[in-house]
């Protein structure tokens, strides 16, 4: 009798067979184990006295089952080939933290292995395998989560999503004084369906307002989808096949749906790559419209003269980052490089650069992750290197991953450097037209009430209760919502902040969700459960995302905010007073 | 020439060449089973060849050290890899040259340059024993197969430099222990790391197709 395997165990092997294609096939059979790949990773580049960091070695945790399960000579004499089998739940452990935690699938070592062994393909494929006997990071788990059940990977809802564009068109139409800019949602037979990332709602809702700005002035009959918005895909990350092909098809399907000619993806090395190329293999879909990047839709419209740019409003040291997915996997390099030339007069190129790049170690889902960020952080080191080789004031990347990946690495060590993308020196180097005087007529003044714009103290009277048991944290948030008028009560774990949400019938609870005694879960169930306090506003902060299943997994109605940690001054104050309906 | 000898360079090795044949035509069958993925995106990339130039290229980029970081970079690592592959073209060259065109061995040059490309082969065998024994990162990823194989063409090659000369009338040590380890290759190869060379033209022609399709390929980098 053999060896006992684990159901999970057993379900990877099974479904290993299944998932191999002649490609794959080539790349497990063809390894010579020359070693030639491994100073192309900056995991061993980091990490010089590890040898496990080798991509030819985390192959191998692969390939070993692979040998012992499918080729010849490792079902008859594995020990010469180095072929094993996989048995406990424990191995399968082990194997997750390989292809999760040591490697980003950025692709280096596969364009230079002289064999042409694709060692980010089948890496990828062992993340699915794990993934489908739910073998994964917790992070993973959550996003994966958010993005089958919630349509995107942040979780943002749809009232959410629609209301940043509202904030976004009433911004911009008060920067520009131009009352007729718009925001458009679900307008049917546009030129161009934009889609974004949900990165751009929750943290970085500029970038969809400097992206409308630019086709608003180049004069694009263009539109957002109320749904199918999301263009990133976990399942690239994941290697969940279906995922990837579902969260394609939603695009594809809302697209078509608006009978729009072209889907315009905003600047995401994962989401390009997942929407435009993979997404249709894995989903089996033969898309039937157009798909580029804004990058190429921003270039074409200074070619062709829709907009004017001036460069000289972008004067300080930049350099480009190439994301891996746009580069290595969708040749995605020159573009952005024309675009930049167009509007900084200073650009200093990195090296290496274009397809030789190093990572910029968030990619991979690795900023999901979080179990992983000491070693993540430590393989940064060649990044940062070369970042601060350049000399340059500001990095630009047409990647979101890479905003976040380079922002991290940029804090750890120090530099003094600043992520921005093309969308936003695009934005800031358009010359904007003057507007045609119009002719005097006499107007009649209609009483309107008035928006009030926020302001400190507008915060005024409302009873906050911050959750936290770091001091620092409580120390930082009460300043802030003090400063705006906000009475603030604290709390440092969970039992003290079920006494005083009892006591004290706050206006609204941040609550953290890692705490001593009771979690922030136990204490928003209780909350929730509770008739008197059951609709108390709720804000759930945290630093590791892949706790917010503590909150979702709950049978209870979900809270009315979540930020990540940290959390600047401006992100609480905004999300606050929008929780509150202030300002 | 005894028995043995004209035994070893005729019959055995078509006998090895035969299975071995046979084996890669089965090897060929079992790759084959496997679904070919479909590519469904549109092509992309300032650099873009046709899937045909790609795959091309794709092919020769080991004949272009400068298109790689990992050859470019290490230069002396990658004309070992040139000596040693030479050395086996030669190796088994000769193994037919001498049962069906020994006329080619008296000419003297032609037998030196022989014994200078596989001695160099047999030299370059060594360094890349001691470079496996030798480095932690390489022992890591190592096994018994990657040993043997190395050490078995390394003595192949010594053995193939002392036959080039066909002198049996001088003694046919050499050329005996030669043609059976060229049989002993033929028939071994298709079940160890050797038979890379046959999967090479799959992982390259699927690499070189899909990046081609993207622009990835051929490969544009920067200058410093």
């Amino acid at each position: 009798m053999g060896k006992p395997r684990s159901h999970k165990a057993e379900k990877v092997l099974e479904r290993l067979e299944k998932k191999l294609n002649r490609q794959i096939v080539m790349s497990l059979a063809a390894c010579v184990h020359c070693g030639n790949c491994s100073s192309s990773c900056h995991y061993v580049l980091a990490n010089p006295d590890d040898p496990t960091y080798q991509p030819s070695y985390k192959a191998d945790q692969l390939r070993k089952l692979f040998k012992r399960h499918v080729d010849w000579t490792g079902r008859v004499i594995p020990w010469f080939v180095k072929a094993k089998s996989i048995y406990t739940d424990e191995e399968l452990e082990e194997l997750k933290d390989v292809v999760f935690g040591k490697c980003t699938n950025c692709r280096r070592c596969s364009i230079n292995c002289p064999m042409g062994v694709d060692h980010a393909t089948f890496n990828r494929m062992a993340r699915g395998l794990l993934v489908s006997v739910g073998v994964m990071p917790e992070g993973v788990a959550v996003v994966s989560k958010d993005q089958w059940e919630i349509g995107n990977q942040m979780g943002v809802l749809k009232e959410d999503y629609l209301d940043t564009l509202e904030w976004m068109e009433e911004e911009l139409q008060e920067e520009l004084d131009i009352p007729d800019i718009k925001i458009p949602v679900d307008k049917m037979d546009c030129d161009v369906v934009y889609s974004i990332n949900p990165r751009e709602v929750k943290y970085d809702p500029r970038t969809i307002a400097e992206a409308a700005k630019i086709f608003h002035f180049a004069g694009e009959n263009w539109t957002m989808p109320s749904e199918g918005w999301d263009m990133t895909n976990f399942g690239l990350f994941s290697g969940d096949d279906d995922l990837g092909g579902a969260v394609g098809r939603r695009l594809y399907e809302k697209t078509e749906e608006l009978r729009g000619k072209k889907l315009v993806i905003s600047e995401c090395g994962h989401g390009y790559r997942s929407t435009r190329c993979e997404a249709p293999n894995w989903g089996k879909i033969d898309v039937p419209f157009v798909m580029e990047s804004s990058v190429d839709t921003m270039l074409r419209y200074i070619k062709e003269r829709k907009i004017k740019v001036d460069k000289n409003k972008n004067t300080e040291r930049v350099t480009f980052h190439d994301s891996c997915n746009n580069a290595r996997s969708c040749g995605l390099f020159e573009e952005p490089r024309e675009l930049l030339n167009l509007v900084v007069t200073d650009f200093q190129e990195m090296y290496p650069n274009r397809t030789e790049n190093y990572c910029c170690t968030g990619g991979g889902g690795a900023m999901s992750m979080s179990e992983y960020t000491p070693n993540r952080l430590k393989s940064a080191k060649i990044k940062a290197e070369q970042l601060k080789a350049t000399g340059a004031k500001y990095v630009v990347t047409s990647c979101h991953n890479c905003v976040d990946g380079l922002t991290d690495l940029i804090k750890h060590y120090e530099l003094d450097m600043k992520v921005t993308q093309l969308v936003n020196l695009v934005a800031n180097a358009l010359v904007i037209p003057e507007k045609v005087k119009e002719p005097e007529v006499e107007k009649v003044e209609v009483p309107v009430e008035a928006e009030a714009p926020a302001e400190a103290g507008d915060l005024a009277g409302r009873k906050i209760l911050v959750v936290d048991d770091e001091p620092d944290i409580l120390t930082f948030f009460s300043t802030v919502l003090e400063d705006n008028g906000a009475t603030v009560i604290q709390a440092s774990d969970g039992d003290e902040a079920i006494e005083k949400v009892r006591q004290e019938k706050p206006d609204l609870v941040t609550l953290d969700l890692n705490m001593p005694g009771k979690d922030g879960g136990q204490v928003f169930e209780f909350i929730r459960k509770d008739e008197e306090l059951a609709e108390t506003p709720v804000c759930i902060v945290t630093g590791r995302p892949e706790l917010r299943r503590l909150i979702y997994d709950r049978p209870v109605p979900p809270p009315e905010g979540y930020l990540d940690k940290p959390v600047d001054e401006e992100t609480l104050l905004r999300n606050v007073r929008k929780i509150l309906a202030v300002g | 020439m005894s028995d043995a000898l004209h035994f070893a360079s005729h019959r055995l090795q078509e006998v090895a060449l035969l299975i071995m044949a046979i084996v890669y035509t089965l090897r060929l069958r079992w790759i084959l089973k496997f679904p070919a993925g479909k590519e469904r995106q549109a092509p992309t990339g300032v650099g873009s060849l046709n899937p045909r130039g790609s795959i091309i290229y794709s092919w020769f980029n080991i004949a272009q050290p400068w298109a790689m970081e990992s050859t470019r970079t290490k230069f002396f690592l990658y004309l070992q890899f040139v000596v040693f592959h030479v050395g086996v073209t030669v190796a088994i060259g000769l193994s037919f040259v001498i049962p069906y065109g020994p006329g080619l061995l008296e000419y003297s040059t032609i037998v030196l340059v022989i014994q200078v490309l596989c001695f160099a082969a047999f030299i370059v065998g060594i360094m890349r024993i001691i470079r496996r024994l030798g480095s932690k990162a390489m022992r890591v990823i190592s096994s018994p197969d990657d040993y043997f194989a190395v050490l078995l063409l390394t003595v192949w090659f010594f053995f193939a430099a002392l036959a080039a000369p066909n002198n049996y009338a001088a003694g046919e040590a050499a050329l005996l222990t030669y043609f059976w380890l060229t049989a002993f290759f033929l028939i071994y190869v298709p079940f160890s790391k050797i038979s890379h060379y046959l999967y090479y033209p799959f992982t390259r022609y699927y690499l070189g197709k899909t990046l081609g399709r993207r622009g990835v390929y051929p490969i544009v980098r920067g200058n410093k």
